[in-house]
C-alpha cells in the first residue's frame, strides 16, 4: 500500500475538468485508488477511478487530500497521481497566462 | 403582451415562436438496448459533440462534454444502476433513480461550482435513458426561442444553431453551462425567468432581451422594433466581419502589417489559419509540459510542432521555448517555491539548471522543421536578460543539431529570436540585435516589470496599462535598435489585440502584431480607419503624454471608441 497527502491548488478546486484529468490517470493503474478529503470528511474515502465519487468529495482550493493505493503498481500510481495534483491537473495553477 | 423579468445570461435580442422543451419523458414500451449498449451509444454521442466543439475552437465547452462522457460510464453510477436492477427495478427506471441520487449528492455540496455539476449528471442520466429507448435527442423543427425549466448543456450543444433564436430558462444561473454555451453560440439568453414555461404555452411568439434579462410573451411592436434594430446592426457587423476576414491587416493608406496568431495548442492552428493568420507570432509550448508527471518525449513534442508548421504551409511559426517557473510548478522540475516567481527561476533560467529540457525541446523543433520541410524554423527564447542568455541558447541549438545529425546551413537555418520582456533586454537591445533574427515584445510582462506593478494583483490593474509613456518609449527604443540591424520587431502581448494599442504600435513602427484570432477583426477595423502618418502622430502624442490614461483616451476618441 502507498499513500500521500497533498493540497489542491487549482483555483476552483477539483471541478469537472481537473477531476476528469485525475480520474483518467487513475484508471490507467491496476491498483485500487482511494481519495479522502481530509479537510471536510476524513472518515470517508472515495474511489479515485470514479469521476462522480471524486466530484462528490467536494474538494475546493486548499483542501487537503489523502491518496491511498493498494495493488501491484500502488507505489507508481500514488507517485504519478501526486505529481499530477502538484502540477495542477492540466490547469495552470497561477491565474496569469504569460503573453 | 406579458413581461417577465429574468437574469441576463447572453446578450442579444430575438423574437420567435416558442419551443417548450419538457423534461424528457420516457416513451411507452420497454428499453430497446442493454445498459452496456446504451452507455456506449451515449459516450459515442457525447464524444462526437465534444469533438465538434473542439474543432470549432470551443475547448472549454468541449471539456464539459468530455467530462459528461466519463460520467456516462462512471463505475459508481453504473453500480447504482445494477444494484437496482438486481433488486427488480426496470433498467430505465434504475438509471433515472441512480442518476437522481448521485445528482442530489453533488447538489448538496457547499461549493456552487461543484453543486452545479448535479445538472450535468441529470443530463447524462437523461441521455442514457434516451439511448436505452433508442430515442433521438430533441430537435428543433423551425427557428424558435427555446423555453424550458432548465436546459442541459449537452442538449444546448445539440440544438441546430441556425434554428436557435434564443433561450429562456426558469432555472439556471449566468454561470450555468447552458448560459456559457449560449454566449459561445451568440444566442440571446435569459435565465431565472420564473413562470416562463406556463406563459410560453399560451404565447404565439416569445421575445428575449439577453442583455437585460427581459422576456416578452406576444411582444408588442416596440419590442419587435428593438429586435429588428439589433438584428440589423448584428447583420451589418457580421457582413463587415466576413468581409474583413479575407482582408489583410493594413492602414487606410495601404501600409501592411503582418497578422500573427497567438496559439497554445495544436488544435488552435487550423482555426487560426482559417481566420486569416499570416503567421504564428507566438506558439506557447507549455501545453506539452504541464499536467503530467514527466517531461514529454521528443517524438511527442516534434509531432506537435510539425502539425503546427504544416498547418501554416511554410509561413513563419514562432515557437517559444518553455516558459514556466514557480507560478506554474512542474513536478519533474523540482523548483523550490519562490516568494516572487515572476522575478525567479523561470523560462530560460530553468535551462541553466535543467539543460536536458532545453536540449530536448530544441532537438524536437529541429526534427519537426526537417520533417515539415521548413528550412528556417523560428525559435524564441523567453526571459532573455542579456547577450549571455542569447549565446547560451545559440550553443544549445548547435549542440542539438549535431546530436540528431543535422547540419546547420542553408538547408536548415534556424532563426533564433528573443522575447523582449525584461527591462534589461530593452536597454541592451542594440547588443542583442547583433546576434538575433527577430524581436517579439511581450507587453504584458514588460509593463509589469517596468512599472513594478504585479499583473496578478487586481488592485494595481489601472497601473498595468501598456499605453504608459515609459512602456511606449521602451518599445520605440527596441524598434530603433532592431531597425539599425534590420531585425524585425513584433508584439505578441495583449496590447496588440487592443485596437487602441495596435494603432499606437503600428504608429511606432511595429511590423507584426500577434494576438488571439478572436481579436483579428477589431484590430483590422481600427487600423483601416487611420493612415500610417496619423498613427505616427498619435503615437508621438502618447509618448509625451503624462500618463497611460491620457494617451489611451486620445486614441480612443480618434478611433470613435467609447473610452474606458
Amino acid at each position: 500500500m502507498a499513500e500521500a497527502i497533498l493540497t489542491i491548488r487549482n483555483p476552483s478546486g477539483l471541478h469537472a475538468r481537473p477531476a476528469a484529468t485525475f480520474v483518467r490517470a487513475a484508471t490507467g493503474y491496476a491498483a485500487e485508488v482511494r481519495v479522502t478529503n481530509l479537510s471536510s470528511d476524513p472518515d470517508r474515502s472515495a474511489s479515485g477511478k470514479s469521476l462522480l465519487a471524486v466530484l462528490g468529495l467536494g474538494c475546493g482550493r486548499g483542501s487537503r487530500v489523502r491518496l491511498e493505493a493498494t495493488g501491484e503498481d500502488a507505489e507508481a500510481a500514488v507517485r504519478a497521481l501526486a505529481d499530477l495534483i502538484e502540477a495542477g491537473l492540466g490547469e495552470a495553477s497561477g491565474s496569469v497566462e504569460t503573453e | 403582451m406579458r413581461r417577465l423579468q429574468g437574469i441576463a445570461a447572453a446578450p442579444g435580442l430575438a423574437a420567435a415562436p416558442p419551443a417548450v422543451l419538457a423534461p424528457s419523458v420516457g416513451p411507452a414500451g420497454g428499453p430497446q438496448r442493454s445498459l452496456g449498449e446504451a452507455v456506449a451509444e451515449a459516450q459515442r454521442q457525447l464524444d462526437a459533440l465534444a469533438e465538434r466543439l473542439r474543432r470549432a475552437g470551443r475547448t472549454d465547452e468541449a471539456g464539459i462534454l468530455e467530462a459528461q462522457s466519463m460520467l456516462a460510464a462512471d463505475p459508481e453510477l453504473l453500480d447504482g444502476v445494477r444494484r437496482r436492477v438486481a433488486s427488480g427495478v426496470a433498467v430505465d427506471e434504475a438509471v433515472r433513480l441512480a442518476g437522481d441520487e448521485a445528482a442530489e449528492v453533488l447538489e448538496r455540496l457547499p461549493d456552487p461550482l461543484l453543486a452545479a455539476r448535479g445538472a450535468d449528471l441529470r443530463d447524462v442520466a437523461a441521455r442514457l435513458m434516451r439511448a436505452l429507448h433508442n430515442v433521438e435527442p430533441p430537435r428543433l423543427e423551425r427557428r424558435c426561442v427555446v423555453v424550458a425549466a432548465d436546459l442541459a448543456p449537452s442538449i444546448t450543444a445539440e440544438l441546430e444553431p441556425s434554428l436557435l433564436a434564443g433561450i429562456v430558462l426558469e432555472g439556471g444561473s449566468p454561470t450555468a453551462h447552458a448560459a456559457i454555451l449560449a454566449r459561445a453560440l451568440g444566442v440571446p439568453a435569459a435565465v431565472g425567468v420564473l413562470g416562463a414555461v406556463a406563459a410560453a404555452r399560451g404565447a404565439n411568439e416569445v421575445g428575449v432581451d439577453g442583455g437585460t434579462g427581459e422576456v416578452a410573451f406576444n411582444p408588442d411592436s416596440a419590442f419587435l422594433r428593438r429586435v429588428v434594430a439589433w438584428a440589423d446592426a448584428r447583420h451589418e457587423r457580421q457582413a463587415d466581419d466576413d468581409r474583413l476576414r479575407d482582408e489583410p491587416l493594413v492602414t487606410a493608406d495601404g501600409h501592411r502589417v503582418t497578422l500573427g496568431a497567438n496559439i497554445g495548442r495544436v488544435e488552435e492552428a487550423a482555426p487560426a489559419r482559417a481566420a486569416g493568420a499570416e503567421a504564428v507570432g507566438l506558439l506557447r509550448t507549455e501545453f506539452l509540459f504541464t499536467g503530467q508527471a514527466s517531461p514529454p518525449d521528443e517524438r511527442t513534442q516534434a509531432a506537435a510542432y510539425e502539425a503546427v508548421l504544416r498547418a501554416f504551409e511554410g509561413d513563419p511559426v514562432v515557437i517559444r521555448l518553455l516558459d514556466v517557473g514557480g507560478d506554474k510548478p512542474l513536478p519533474y522540475l523540482d523548483l523550490a517555491p519562490e516568494a516572487n516567481p515572476f522575478l525567479g527561476v523561470r523560462a530560460i533560467r530553468v535551462a541553466e539548471r535543467r539543460p536536458e529540457l532545453l536540449a530536448g525541446q530544441l532537438r524536437a523543433i529541429l526534427a519537426a522543421a526537417a520533417a515539415a520541410g521548413v528550412s528556417d524554423p523560428r525559435i524564441m527564447a523567453p526571459m532573455v536578460a542579456d547577450l549571455g542568455d542569447v549565446r547560451m541558447v545559440h550553443r544549445a541549438l548547435a549542440e542539438a543539431a549535431a546530436a540528431i545529425g543535422l547540419k546547420l546551413g542553408r538547408s536548415l537555418e534556424p532563426h533564433l529570436g528573443v522575447m523582449v520582456e525584461i527591462p534589461s533586454a530593452v536597454l541592451v537591445a542594440d547588443q542583442l540585435a547583433q546576434e538575433v533574427a527577430f524581436f517579439s515584445i511581450g507587453t504584458n510582462d514588460l509593463t509589469q516589470y517596468l512599472l513594478a506593478a504585479d499583473r496578478a494583483n487586481p488592485a494595481l490593474a489601472s497601473r498595468q496599462d501598456p499605453m504608459h509613456p515609459a512602456v511606449l518609449r521602451a518599445i520605440a527604443s527596441v524598434i530603433r535598435a532592431g531597425a539599425a540591424r534590420s531585425v524585425p520587431v513584433a508584439v505578441c502581448g495583449e496590447m496588440a489585440a487592443d485596437p487602441v494599442g495596435a494603432v499606437v504600435l503600428v504608429g511606432l513602427g511595429i511590423s507584426e502584431l500577434s494576438m488571439s484570432p478572436a481579436s483579428f477583426t477589431a484590430v483590422k477595423r481600427a487600423l483601416r480607419s487611420i493612415s500610417l502618418a496619423e498613427a505616427g502622430d498619435l503615437a508621438r502624442e502618447c509618448l509625451d503624454a503624462p500618463d497611460a490614461s491620457t494617451g489611451r483616451r486620445r486614441v480612443a476618441e480618434r478611433l470613435g471608441l467609447a473610452s474606458g
